[in-house]
């Protein structure tokens, strides 16, 4: 994927720029706010990472003003501010995801994937398919190989989640968001829990497994090779 | 040399009395009454002139109609002497009778032609008099009587009058100026203390107050608002303090464990690796502290109903019970929502929901093995309230003032892991919401009660409550 980070900190900036590169993506950097506002709008980018605190131009700034100009490339927002107003502020400005800082390598690219498999425009598909496992996002329905599987409604929408971003890493703290709505961090693993109840619903006694652990980082929706 | 600056000062000082705001007060309001003590007096000459000279000309035409009375029934002899009589009287008017063509007959002012009706008369040549209001009347067979009187003597009047007004005058303004000035010195020295006391804290003796008369007036409830802003201030620098040496106190341990741990290193790769991720973790469990405290200081800080909107207390617990429900039981606990009644609250719902998982993971962890958690809501006159009751151990009735503070932990549970964060976060929440936390005794176990107040938007529908994310 090709990406464009827009971030002050060069040693920061530098970290996420190697990360980034090992996992086989093509980074542009900005360290100040004109030089990736004239990127983000020149340029062809998957996936847009901001930091909000910028010399010289405001990171809402930036994307409201990149929003302005028609670019619809998904945008991830870093920040150092944890608060619920900053979250809605960088939302509402045109950002897709919000990423409190410091953060977890991992978290950053499975955000970025997450980013970049975003459907284009309102299209979300209702019928979604792995491997034997489909589910009907209408009806409620989920089964695998042909047979029914009934699940919670929570669950229903972990699933729902974790089909939708099959074949790329998703981890708890974008689950906690999605699935619940919590934006912070319990002390509660409550994800393993509630994922260890779907997979024995989902996987047990099947065959082959398709939800994956992914150490040090979450869970992956697979179909086996 | 050395008293040349002192006088200067002095001078100033002197001089800051008369810049003060109750000695330009007390001026404005002399002057005003001076200007009133004026226009009332030249108001009162004014009318009093006009009643003396209409009294003064009544008196000389009552006179005149009387001697022409007199005339006409006694004849010119009775008239004659009638004039004669009175010019004798002291303190009477001035008469003059003449016959036809002009003849003095009789009166100081006989043998003076002057026209008929009113006129005046200037002084006559060995006359002290400065001059005369005349009334000329004719009377009959061609005789003409006049009669007149000393302008001098209303003169004398107003002038008493205006004496009068002007001794009035300089009494009011020297009673107003050593009045006003009085009470000014009076206030300004009571400023003057304020003035100091706040230059004091200024200078940074914080614990000074501002001195009360105890008279109860206006300038002691200032002070007395000043003292309780102070007070404020010191309890919230107090606790700035005690949060900062609690932050020093609690991120140190942490901090050295973590130095401890990249400085043994670790043997070979997989120690290394293994040093790695404990390190990890322990930076990992610092940024969570600091996450929280930053929160609480926002939550803390926050413009109080920014972001409130319509929610339900109950929708809000059961999301967290179902979310936190398996993992209870998968550690033998119980955690259930009793039945009840919606409880709506104006609130911020990401707070609210913070706020019920931090009391839920408290419950649970110091409930240990077989905890069972019970959350209630109600909705009693408008007002919400839940509850979070568990059959934990409960908090000793000394402790439990102390349970909300930031850093604090039982005794108990020191050797446990926790921040210390997560009731301090519940209490921030509180407070921004207005609601009041108690804390009661389950026996065993504690309760914590959260009481909202009633909303103020009146309406009790749900209409534009949150989506619940189901």
């Amino acid at each position: 994927m090709k990406l464009l980070v827009v971030e002050d900190d060069a040693e920061a900036a530098a970290y996420v720029r190697k990360a980034l590169s090992e996992a086989g993506h093509t980074v542009d950097l900005a360290s100040e706010g004109r030089q990736g506002l004239l990127l983000a709008a020149g340029e062809t980018y998957d996936v847009i990472i901001l930091d909000r605190m910028l010399p010289g131009l405001d990171g809402l700034a930036i994307l409201r003003t990149v929003r302005a100009a028609g670019v619809k490339t998904p945008v991830l927002l870093l920040t150092a501010l944890g608060g619920v107003d900053d979250r809605v502020e960088g939302l509402e400005a045109g950002g897709d995801d919000y990423l409190v800082k410091p953060f977890a390598i991992a978290e950053l690219l499975a955000r970025i994937n997450a980013l970049a498999r975003r459907p284009p425009g309102r299209d979300i598909p209702t019928t979604l398919r792995v491997a034997d496992l489909t589910m009907d996002v209408l009806k409620r329905t989920v089964s695998r190989g042909g047979a029914r599987i009934e699940l919670q409604p929570r669950e229903f929408q972990l699933l729902e989640y974790l089909m939708r971003h099959a074949e790329t890493v998703v981890t708890r703290t974008m689950l906690l968001e999605a699935v619940w709505d919590f934006h912070f961090d319990p002390k509660t693993n409550i994800v393993d829990t509630h994922m260890s109840r779907l997979r024995a619903k989902i996987d047990r006694g099947r065959g082959s497994e398709l939800i994956h652990t992914i150490r040090g980082a979450g869970y992956c929706l697979r179909a086996p090779d | 040399m050395a008293r040349v600056p002192m006088n200067k000062a002095n001078f100033r000082s002197s001089m800051l009395v008369f810049r003060s705001t109750s000695v330009r007060l007390a001026a404005l309001y002399t002057a005003a009454f001076a200007v009133a003590v004026v226009v009332l007096g030249a108001i009162i000459l004014i009318t009093t002139r006009a009643a003396l000279s209409r009294q003064f000309d009544e008196r000389i035409r009552s006179e005149a109609l009387a001697l022409g009375q007199e005339f006409r029934t006694e004849g010119l002899s009775g008239v004659v002497q009638a004039v004669r009589e009175r010019d004798r009287t002291p303190g009477a008017l001035d008469y003059g009778l003449d016959g036809p063509g002009g003849r003095p007959l009789a009166g100081r002012l006989a043998g003076i032609a002057t026209p008929l009706g009113w006129s005046r008369l200037t002084a006559r040549e060995g006359s002290e008099r400065e001059g005369l209001r005349v009334l000329t009347t004719d009377l009959p067979d061609g005789h003409r009587l006049v009669v007149g009187d000393d302008e001098e003597r209303s003169e004398a009047l107003q002038h008493t009058l205006i004496e009068g007004f002007a001794w009035a005058f300089i009494g009011v303004v020297a009673l107003g100026a050593l009045g006003g000035f009085g009470l000014s010195a009076i206030v300004h020295r009571r400023l003057s203390a304020m003035t100091e006391a706040a230059e004091a804290i200024i200078d940074g003796d914080l614990g000074r107050r501002i001195p009360v008369r105890g008279v109860g007036d206006d300038l002691d409830r200032l002070a007395m608002s000043f003292n309780r802003t102070l007070d404020r201030i010191a309890a919230l620098m107090d606790s700035v303090r005690q949060v900062s040496s609690d932050i020093a106190h609690d991120l140190r341990t942490p901090l050295t464990r973590l130095r401890q741990r990249l400085e043994a290193g670790g043997d070979g790769a997989a120690g290394r690796a293994e040093a790695i991720e404990a390190a990890l973790g322990d930076v990992d469990s610092i940024l969570e502290t600091f996450a929280a405290l930053l929160r609480i200081a926002q939550i803390e800080g926050g413009a109080p109903r920014a972001a409130f909107r319509a929610v339900d207390l109950r929708r809000l617990a059961q999301t967290v019970v179902e979310a936190f429900a398996p993992s209870a039981e998968d550690a033998d606990q119980s955690l259930e929502l009793m039945e009840g009644p919606p409880a709506p609250v104006d609130g911020d719902p990401e707070l609210l929901t913070q706020m019920l998982v931090n009391l839920v993971e408290n419950a649970l962890r110091h409930g240990g093995a077989g905890a069972a958690v019970v959350i209630a809501t109600d909705h009693v006159d408008g007002r919400a309230e839940i509850s979070v009751t568990d059959n934990g151990p409960g908090v000793p009735q000394a402790e439990r003032s102390r349970i909300f503070d930031r850093f604090y932990r039982l005794e108990r549970n020191r050797s446990t892991p926790g921040s210390g964060l997560g009731l301090a976060l519940v209490a921030a929440v509180a407070r921004r919401h207005g609601a009041s936390v108690a804390l009661e005794d389950a026996r065993p176990g504690l309760v914590v009660r959260i009481a909202f107040p009633a909303r103020t938007r009146g309406t009790l529908g749900f209409g534009n409550l949150p989506e619940s994310p189901a």
